[in-house]
């Protein structure tokens, strides 16, 4: 089965940084939400986003989970 | 029905409490049915971000059931008997949670079918004239938003996948449609007379809404839901559904008896 990584990214209140709390496999941006809501559900967040992990841009480290992408950034 | 009118719950005649009594069962039930159906997916779905998901959704669909039951209490009903003293006989769910879900293709129709038409019932439900489900609803409708999208994505996946999960997939809906469209469009006795009162609205209308919501997700499986006919044969107009009941062993884990010597309300 096909599955993309997800990165989430929530903050507990308003005036919080987003951070970086985990990550989560899914078919697409929709079940992404539903695993990410239900999976980190131990905190009433404000904020939760996902990203799929291919797009992030790695700026510095060229090992590590985001190194992956390290020069596609075309 | 006025927007803004409440239903006035103690001037209400015999027939309309008995309606509003059987509408608020209904869901109840299969509300609580369908939790315990989800539950069998905790462990054993596909991935375990989505046996996370269906426990989350276990937990969403007994939830509800407890908000809806406890309204029984606006009508003098004690909700603690109707929990856990009913016989499996009186239990007013659509049929199609009479028995477990056998694989994980139709936990997929399960989740669109009969939960999409329990979310049109509810949405229905919450735009009635009942004020305790215009308030407890909305949270529903919010929580069941993920189920709608959780089915979704997994009914396009299965019917683009291999030609034994289409097959599966295919059966399984072609199993609950029918009782999906005469459940939610159900049109006896009760069901006008608690929509002339504002409870709900008419079962047509909600068989347009659902099928308006499922038609482009059922049509990736090859599933025409205009062309599928309600099943209203032998119809149980007392419970609102057709005949059957859960079985023993689904009712003694809706009512809780194993725990009954530790029971605390």
């Amino acid at each position: 089965m096909m599955e993309i990584t997800y990165d989430v990214f929530a903050r507990k209140s308003r005036g919080d940084m987003l951070a970086h709390i985990g990550y989560i496999d899914a078919l697409d941006d929709d079940t992404a939400k539903v695993y990410a809501w239900t999976t980190y559900s131990e905190e009433n967040w404000f904020e939760m986003c996902v990203v799929p992990r291919s797009e992030i841009i790695p700026v510095n480290l060229t090992e590590g989970p985001f190194a992956r992408n390290h020069g596609e950034t075309s | 029905m006025t927007a803004g009118t409440v239903l006035d719950l103690k001037t209400l005649d015999t027939e309309t409490r008995s309606a509003l009594t059987r509408h608020i069962l209904r869901l109840a039930d299969s509300k609580r049915l369908l939790g315990i159906r989800y539950s069998d997916w905790n462990l054993g779905a596909p991935t375990v971000e989505t046996g996370i998901a269906m426990s989350s959704m276990t937990q969403d669909e007994w939830g509800h059931a407890r908000l809806l039951y406890a309204m029984l209490k606006e009508l003098d009903i004690d909700p603690v008997e109707v929990e856990h003293e009913r016989p499996a006989e009186e239990y007013a769910n659509i049929g199609s949670v009479d028995e477990p879900f056998p694989d994980w293709a139709a936990t997929v129709a399960g989740i669109v079918v009969v939960d999409g038409a329990l979310y049109t019932a509810i949405a229905a439900f919450a735009r009635g004239n009942l004020e305790s489900a215009r308030n407890r609803c909305a949270k529903m409708i919010a929580e069941e938003d993920f189920h709608i999208s959780l089915g979704a994505a997994w009914y396009r996946r299965l019917a683009s996948s291999s030609d034994e999960a289409k097959k599966l997939l295919r059966e399984a809906t072609d199993r609950f449609l029918p009782e999906a469209l005469a459940w939610l469009g159900t049109d006896d006795g009760p069901a006008r007379t608690l929509v002339d009162a504002g409870g709900t609205e008419p079962g047509a209308d909600q068989v347009t809404t659902f099928r308006d919501y499922v038609r482009d997700v059922l049509a990736a499986g090859g599933v025409d839901v205009d062309a599928v006919e309600p099943a209203t044969d032998e119809w149980d107009a007392e419970r609102g559904r057709r005949p059957g009941h859960p079985d023993q062993d689904t009712i003694e884990r809706a009512r809780g008896d194993r725990n009954r010597a530790l029971f605390v309300e």
